[in-house]
């Protein structure tokens, strides 16, 4: 009776549906600006993917702002020239001379005019800032630069020289065969040193990385934080001339809603479909899904600083209470593989015949109660509020496994704030344990090991387990030693064996990197070593 | 004892059967009060009727579509949630929980809102005018408003959002009462029984109380349709229940993510909201307008 | 009259210095060092600390304190966010014309729907055109406007494409910000495509404009209804009839005067309400108002921007409702102080 009525009261407004069919159909999307509209998933920590190693901030400026003196070819996984037209290596792989290209133009703003075009100087300003500590930039915003410290890559480099204005050597202090694929990754981005030195006389540094200046095909426009963040063509980009006019990213944090933006049209193009939300774009004949294996690992990391997380034991017991594969299926919905070390199936040094911790929820009690671990023992798991590839739904995985604890007598917390706030506590070691992975940058094992469990990397805020073991830390800086594939693998499964043992960390999926955007938009590659590349897409 | 009728005697319906009577006349009000009926059956005997326990995950059974659909089961007849909750279960215990926690917040609003309201509407003065006025402007801000306000200084959580809403709802009750009790006090039954003696205390319970019953009830009903709304709405902007739990704003909010794969996450906990208020206010209606058919007789 | 002028105002300076005192009172409420939490500056070099100690005078009485904030708040001075580090003051003031435009279209456009709907169900009081509209306006102020948000997005965006689902506008346009009204804003500007920037702009009002009308326009329907029912059996009403009057010119004369008059405030009231359904609609269509602003403050505590936004939404509803009062007494001096909307 009253679904009639309301009906009829609809069918009463003609002035309603008259507004309704105006809007509706005098809209014509001829009309609209032309650029590329992206709905990303977060707020970047500013512009300068040097001071943070989310794949928020690197996303935002790595490939849009800035260029880097290498790059990653994305369908071989080579490293190719950019900034630096060529380099060469000194027998002894200590020195490494790098030609940079002329004419490279830096962008031109309200905020910045440039008078001269990129030179040796903004490499040597754009490397010292991270490698001295006493470099006047290097404590300007925060003063930590994650990814360099992480890999020890400001101990290895004793000096940067320029040897004319085109030509720059550096030497380390020894040789390390990854050493090129890290200047080659997001973060090694060039600033500019002129912008710089403008800035240190207005005494306003910070904005170096809020309002940022480099020579990618885009310049930065506008920034509201939640909302969007504005840019437009650099004219004078030195690659071509293709770019499209303006570049938004729409900042959607919630999935589903960034699909349904997708589905609209108010995007051409989206960051991290859900997995649930695969098939949902699949069927749409106007959206395309691209698919990668993606470099990455999601796992369940325990707090080992705090008791009875310091306590292995305690730990294999946890790590046997869950059953990965049903997590598998109801979190990645099939889109990942599971994970039995730290490392993907496609890396080179992955360990074939590795055998997984299987769910055994019976011997995990029995184990808990041999370490003291009584019924009813509360603790805390930490979700990570935003998607990633390697962990779609954190809070979803986190209600799994909190089932899972409940089975075994434990009771779980869920905790989860604002992604900067999150990460900003995390480091601060304030948790239990937390769900949350790492996308690598290169396609190098030792950007798995050495970021997600060595001991530097507990006060540069990656290693989330703050575990710290001598005897690991030994294995895999050993490991950089050999340029011999063969030998590295073995030393790296002796890591493996070790991880096993201790358990700092439940490595659970590796997932496939998805991309999904508008038919229209040509050109748009998925980049397994970083951040999305918007310079090469054109918009029918 | 049957009673020996010798005249053909008035009946003479008391003020409340009055008042039912005329209730009964319309037809949509009682449905509204069986549909009501039904969804307090659901408060009361929610663990009886739900099949399944709202919080367990049944890990080999994920995203079941409902039963009528091709491949749904009658195991699970609304299907599934992506972590393997029945949604039936969820959407019984969601009910029990939105309107049980209502109700609690409005009667909790009701005997504080009273007593203020009695106190202010009985004493006279500069101290009451100010009050008076303060109240006024305070009760010009929507009770979801001042919830929200209430939530963002104690936090985000259930319980917090039960404390907003229940200190939201309460000036109403404090301003009707204050004016009832304003307007009965100048009417001569009351001045009678001020004459026989009655202190201030028996004045209000024994005399002007029972009088207020049905204006309680009608408010009470708005102040439900309110409560129902708010704490829905404060779950489903994640400010009120947390998820897992089965509350019908947060599963709202929860199958929003769902919402491509299975449009039933979305279209049934909002159902449920939609028509628990409706009979809610149907039954308000209906008690309001047999009120003033009453009054006019 | 002036006496009127004088006491509203006295009530109104009344209730904006309980609102600051609540709002000064919150810095030391919430967790955390209350100047931190005024201020919303993380304050690690002690010479920084010291200087704001010395701004916000916190080494003094908390009344000199007190008297200090106020200035700094006159002064617009209302500290920064935690989490965008950008002047609370200016942040509010970039999103509250968001609100205030969606929730006045939405006021006006269901005035005009309502109120004729109110009257055509009035005059044919307990006919079938009644009932249906009661029935429509009972279904309307019962359905939740967050699910009645949701169902218009699944419909209109998702399954016929019509209407975006989220923002003011595309952001391929880039509006400048001058009064924050958007359609205004496009007017004044000197945008190339201004034509195509409007359609877009009410393509992107549609959807939340109408999903708080129709809530409000159920409660205007049955405000106006019921005034109308009252109003006809006057004996001022049966006179006009005996005088021999034709029924239009008995409702144009009398019912509308007579009905409109004491319910005009009634309805002006509802804004309050229709301001907070705006704050919910702004967060599920992406609307960048107060309301998506303060929710989101609340998510990531931001003590500074909750204080400073609570303070300027608290603000405006009573500052819209003293002066709605006012306004009332003003037009009809017999009304009773403070009615009450009974829908």
């Amino acid at each position: 009776m009253t679904f009639s009525a309301s009906g009829n009261r609809c069918g009463g407004l003609p002035g309603l549906a008259l507004l309704l069919l105006l809007a509706g159909c005098m809209g014509n999307p001829d009309d609209l600006p032309d650029g590329v509209v992206y709905c990303s998933e977060g707020n970047p920590n500013g512009f300068n993917p040097q001071l943070d190693a989310s794949g928020t901030t690197s996303d935002a400026s790595s490939h849009q702002i800035y260029d880097r003196l290498m790059d990653f070819d994305p369908q071989s996984g080579r490293v190719v020239p950019a900034l630096a037209s060529s380099w060469l290596v000194s027998e002894d792989g200590l020195t490494y001379t790098f030609q940079l290209r002329k004419g490279v133009a830096f962008h031109q703003t309200p905020y910045f005019t440039p008078t001269r075009s990129f030179n040796a100087d903004d490499v040597l300003f754009s490397i010292n800032r991270w490698r001295q500590a006493d470099h006047p930039y290097h404590n300007v915003s925060g003063g930590t630069y994650p990814y360099f410290t992480s890999l020890g890559l400001n101990n290895i480099i004793t000096d940067v020289r320029r040897v004319n204005g085109y030509r720059v050597e550096l030497t380390l202090s020894r040789p390390d065969s990854s050493f090129l694929a890290n200047l080659a990754t997001d973060f090694s981005v060039i600033l500019s040193a002129e912008y710089a030195n403008q800035l240190a006389q207005q005494g306003e540094k910070s904005r170096l990385d809020t309002f940022p200046i480099g020579t990618g095909p885009f310049k930065f426009v506008d920034y509201k934080k939640d909302r969007f963040i504005r840019y437009a063509k650099h004219p004078e980009y030195w690659r071509h001339d293709r770019a499209p006019q303006n570049l938004i990213y729409d900042i959607t944090t919630s999935s589903s809603l960034r699909v349904a933006k997708l589905m609209t049209g108010e995007c051409d193009a989206m960051a991290l479909p859900a997995h649930s939300e695969l098939p949902t774009i699949e069927q749409r004949e106007y959206l395309v899904l691209d698919e990668k294996p993606g470099l990455n690992v999601g796992f369940w990391a325990f707090n080992t600083a705090r008791p009875p997380f310091d306590n292995p034991k305690v730990r294999q017991a946890l790590a046997l209470a869950i059953d990965k594969n049903t997590l598998l299926e109801a979190v990645y919905f099939g889109s990942a593989v599971n994970a039995k070390s730290l490392l993907p199936p496609s890396s080179w040094a992955y360990q074939e015949g590795l055998t997984d911790t299987s769910y055994n929820p019976v011997l995990a009690r029995r184990l808990l109660e041999e370490n003291g671990i009584e019924p009813g023992f509360s603790m805390n798991i930490w979700a990570m509020p935003v998607e990633r590839a390697y962990n779609p739904n954190a809070r979803k995985m986190a209600e799994l496994i909190q089932g899972y604890l409940r089975q075994v007598g434990i009771e779980a917390n869920i905790v989860s704030y604002e992604w900067s706030t999150f990460r900003q506590r995390l480091k601060q070691g304030l948790h239990d344990s937390v769900l949350i992975g790492w996308s690598a940058d290169n396609g190098d094992p030792d950007n798995f090991y050495r970021p997600l469990l060595s001991c530097n990397a507990i006060n540069s805020g990656t290693n989330r387990a703050m575990w710290c073991s001598q005897q690991y830390d030994a294995l895999i800086n050993d490991a950089l030693q050999h340029t011999d594939p063969d030998q590295r693998r073995a030393i790296y499964w002796q890591a493996n064996a070790l991880l096993k043992q201790e358990m700092p960390l439940v490595p659970l999926a590796h997932a496939f990197r998805y991309q999904a955007y508008h038919r229209s938009l040509q050109g748009l590659v998925i980049n397994p070593f970083g951040a999305i590349r918007f310079g090469e897409v054109e918009k029918d | 004892m049957p009673r020996f009728s010798l005249y053909q005697e008035e009946y003479h319906p008391s003020p409340l059967q009055h008042t039912w009577l005329a209730f009964r006349q319309s037809h949509v009000a009682v449905i509204g009060l069986w549909i009501l009926g039904f969804f307090a059956t659901l408060v009361v005997f929610a663990p009886l009727i739900a099949p399944f326990d709202p919080v367990q995950q049944h890990t080999d059974t994920l995203l079941i579509p409902p039963a009528w659909e091709p491949n749904g089961s009658i195991e699970h007849l609304f299907g599934t949630d992506s972590v393997g909750r029945d949604v039936l279960s969820r959407l019984v215990y969601g009910c029990r929980m939105t309107l049980g926690i209502s109700l609690i917040l409005v009667l909790l609003a009701m005997l504080v809102g009273v007593a203020i309201g009695a106190l202010a509407g009985m004493t006279r003065g500069v101290r009451s005018s100010v009050l008076n006025h303060l109240l006024d402007s305070l009760l010009a801000i929507p009770t979801l408003l001042i919830a929200i306000i209430i939530v963002a200084i104690l936090g985000v959580g259930l319980v917090n959002s039960m404390w907003a809403i229940s200190l939201a709802l309460i000036p109403q009750f404090v301003h009707n009462t204050r004016d009832f009790v304003r307007n009965e006090m100048k009417k001569d039954y009351v001045t009678a029984a001020r004459l026989d003696g009655a202190n201030k205390v028996h004045l209000f319970f024994i005399t002007i109380l029972p009088n207020m019953v049905e204006m309680l009830v009608v408010q009470g009903t708005m102040a439900l349709s309110i409560a129902i709304l708010d704490i829905s709405a404060l779950g489903f902007l994640g400010l009120g229940a947390q998820a897992p739990s089965p509350e019908l704003g947060t599963m709202l909010s929860e199958g929003l993510k769902i919402a491509y794969m299975s449009p039933s996450s979305i279209a049934l906990p909002g159902s449920a909201i939609f028509v628990m208020v409706l009979s809610v206010n149907l039954v308000g209606d209906g008690l309001r307008s047999a009120l003033r058919n009453r009054m006019r007789q | 009259m002036f006496r009127f002028v004088l006491r509203h105002f006295n009530l109104y300076v009344l209730t904006l210095l309980v609102l600051c005192i609540f709002s000064f009172w919150l810095a030391y409420l919430f967790p955390g060092d209350p100047l931190v939490n005024l201020t919303g500056l993380t304050l690690n070099d002690p010479a920084d600390y010291q200087a704001m100690a010395q701004k916000y005078h916190m080494d003094s009485g908390i009344l000199v304190q007190f008297w200090h904030y106020l200035v700094l708040l006159w002064d617009g001075d209302w500290g920064f966010s935690f989490s965008s580090g950008l002047p609370l003051y200016q942040e509010i003031f970039d999103s509250l014309p968001a609100t205030v435009e969606l929730s006045t279209y939405a006021l006006l456009l269901s005035l005009l729907i309502g109120i004729p709907l109110g009257f055509l169900a009035g005059l044919r009081h307990h006919r079938t055109t009644d009932n249906a509209l009661l029935a429509a306006s009972v279904v309307g102020y019962s359905t939740p406007v967050f699910w009645l948000a949701l169902l218009m997005i699944l419909l209109f965006s998702l399954q016929l494409g019509w209407f975006p689902l989220s923002g003011r506008i595309s952001l391929l346009f880039d509006v400048p910000h001058d009064t924050g009204f958007i359609l205004v804003d496009i007017w004044l500007s000197d945008m190339p495509n201004k034509g195509a920037a409007m359609i877009n702009a009410v393509q992107h009002m549609v959807m939340p404009v109408l999903s708080i009308t129709i809530v409000t326009t159920a409660i205007v329907l049955r405000l106006t209804r019921r005034a109308v029912v009252e109003v006809m059996p006057k004996e001022y009403v049966q006179a006009a009839y005996a005088r021999g009057l034709s029924k239009h010119q008995v409702i144009l004369r009398h019912v509308v005067r007579n009905a409109m008059l004491p319910i005009l405030p009634l309805l002006a009231m509802q804004s309050t309400i229709l301001l907070t359904n705006a704050m919910i609609v702004e967060v599920i269509y992406s609307w960048p108002g107060i309301g998506n602003w303060l929710i989101q403050a609340i998510y990531q505590r931001d003590y500074p921007a909750i204080r400073a936004g609570m303070l300027a939404v608290s603000t405006l509803v009573v500052s819209l409702t003293i002066f709605i009062d006012l306004l009332a007494r003003i037009i009809d001096p017999t009304r009773e102080r403070g009615a009450r909307a009974k829908i």
